[in-house]
């Protein structure tokens, strides 16, 4: 099935692997259903929890917006659903889940719970990012008659930008952690396939592989945030 | 508001004190009906320590006791809270005999712990059910369909065999107990088969075509057992056994207690009380 420079990989592994020559097809297709879920959700997440953290920082006292009552019940429905552990969420979620995709179990599926879980994460991070700007900044714009739309638009969000950037990164990572839990509902991935066969088999090699895909994921994911961010800062200068 | 504070918290520090020390001492608890037993006129009475945990196998121990006194044998039983400590406890002869779990847990047990505890009889099995809300016979089911099995390693080799009773797949030969999805060798419905874990199947049983589901979870989440679609056969090997150290194996008590779990009487309260069981012996 793989041939490099004339080795035929499948029957190399079947050789040196033994009873293990499942072992590299399983953790490439567990890797791909792993990028898959993280992806996905990540794309969701920023969807929703963007404009979330906009409605959250802009309805504050004294902001553009300001909206107290709003902003106190969005805050708590955000809080809310941080609190609940994430293996919770993803059993809690089982009829939203099967309402959304038709099904409550498998990769497709688990996408719901995670970006339900990184909703609100995503708004908390998005907000720190853009209470990070000088009010000076707003104030500047304002007083030369932005509109609220132009202020968002036009000073919040690309202000922000190297930290939002940062945030997805840090989000992505995360969402890498929470889709080990994919395995209760059949979501496979690298960690189910660490937890079920490397640990509960004591096939602890798959384990330490597993562990290894899963550190390159995350150092890849990391250096594309820093580059990506890094980017929009020399851009500006 | 600090004082306030510092009370609640010394109040949560006691309480959590309170519930640890209360834990220690059920685990420790004994049945309390232990002196029934000593009756005068029995001069020759073996003593025989059964640890167990839970229902239906303290009740059963309870209802096998005045039947052992008769034929001399003074058995008190032991009501742990922990399954992981009453393989060690049989192992430091705290313990004569104990009757909680099956075979492959056993097995498992003796290989990791280099122990060598038998089993000497089988009573009775909760069986892994197949259950289904889209179809009420088993040939009814289509080509391609979504099968649910858990998949922790006993349960998932257990499922799977299962579904060989079923005839619905064919497994290796020597696949034994932790069967995985790569002993499957013929698969004629190209049934997909998904993992999940064991407690969850009954909540995403109407996402599957048919669900293997253990009798546990299955009774906890409202399931009824009378309309699953397939029982596993009695001559599993994840039936409820006593279990005792090597050398007891043929000890007088030993095999009067195993006896008396074997009887009809016992047959008889596990099918008025526990329906959801399937006698082993």
């Amino acid at each position: 099935m793989l041939a490099i420079s004339g080795i035929d990989l499948a029957a190399f592994f079947a050789t040196y692997l033994g009873d293990y020559d499942w072992v590299p097809a399983a953790v490439l297709f567990a890797s791909w259903e792993t990028l898959y879920m993280v992806f996905l959700s990540t794309a969701v997440s920023y969807l929703v929890g963007m404009p979330l953290a906009i409605i959250l920082v802009t309805s504050e006292k004294g902001h553009i917006l300001e909206n107290l009552q709003l902003n106190q019940v969005l805050g708590s429905i955000v809080n809310a659903v941080r609190s609940l552990p994430f293996i919770i969420l993803l059993i809690l979620a089982i009829p939203f889940t099967r309402w959304v995709v038709g099904t409550s179990i498998g990769t497709v599926a688990s996408i719901v719970p995670l970006s339900l879980a990184a909703i609100p994460f995503v708004a908390r991070l998005v907000e720190t990012s853009l209470k990070e700007i000088d009010w000076g900044l707003i104030e500047a714009a304002l007083s030369m008659g932005a509109s609220n739309w132009q202020i968002i638009s036009k000073v919040l969000l690309p202000e922000a930008m190297p930290s939002v950037v940062l945030g997805v990164a840090i989000t992505a990572i995360n969402l890498v952690g929470y889709s080990a839990m994919a395995g209760v509902l059949g979501g496979g991935g690298l960690g189910t396939l660490a937890y079920y066969h490397g640990y509960m088999r004591y096939q602890t090699g798959i384990m330490w592989i597993t562990v290894i895909v899963l550190i390159v994921i995350v150092q890849g994911i990391q250096m594309l945030g820093d580059k990506a961010a890094g980017r929009i800062i020399n851009k500006r200068r | 508001m600090r004082k306030t504070l510092s009370i609640a918290l010394i109040a949560c520090l006691i309480l959590a004190l309170g519930l640890a020390a209360g834990c220690g001492q059920q685990a420790e608890q004994t049945d309390p009906d232990k002196q029934a037993g000593k009756t005068p006129e029995k001069q020759a009475t073996e003593k025989l320590v059964v640890g167990a945990i839970g229902e239906p196998h303290t009740a059963m121990l309870k209802m096998v006791k005045p039947k052992l006194a008769e034929q001399g044998v003074e058995m008190e039983i032991k009501d742990f809270t922990d399954y992981p400590q009453l393989n060690p406890a049989l192992n430091d002869k705290q313990i004569d005999a104990n009757f909680f779990q099956h075979i492959p847990y056993l097995e498992d047990f003796n290989a990791k712990t280099n122990s060598k505890l038998v089993w000497t009889v089988k009573i009775h099995t909760e069986p892994m059910r197949i259950y289904s809300q889209k179809i009420d016979k088993l040939d009814k089911l289509a080509d391609g369909a979504i099968v649910g099995i858990p998949n922790d390693p006993t349960n998932s080799g257990r499922a799977l065999a299962v579904l060989q009773s079923a005839g619905l797949i064919k497994l290796k030969e020597d696949a034994g107990v932790t069967a995985t999805e790569r002993d499957i060798v013929e698969n004629p419905k190209n049934l997909e088969i998904k993992m999940a874990d064991a407690a969850t199947l009954p909540r995403v049983l109407q996402d599957a075509a048919i669900c293997c589901i253990n009798t546990n979870y299955a009774l906890d989440a409202g399931l009824d057992p009378a309309k699953a679609v397939f029982v596993e056969p009695g001559d599993s090997p994840f039936a409820n056994v006593v279990v005792v150290r090597p050398e007891d194996k043929d000890k007088d008590s030993i095999v009067k207690l195993g006896k008396a779990l074997q009887s009809p009487e016992i047959a008889d309260f596990l099918k008025t009380n526990y329906p959801a069981v399937v006698l082993a012996f």
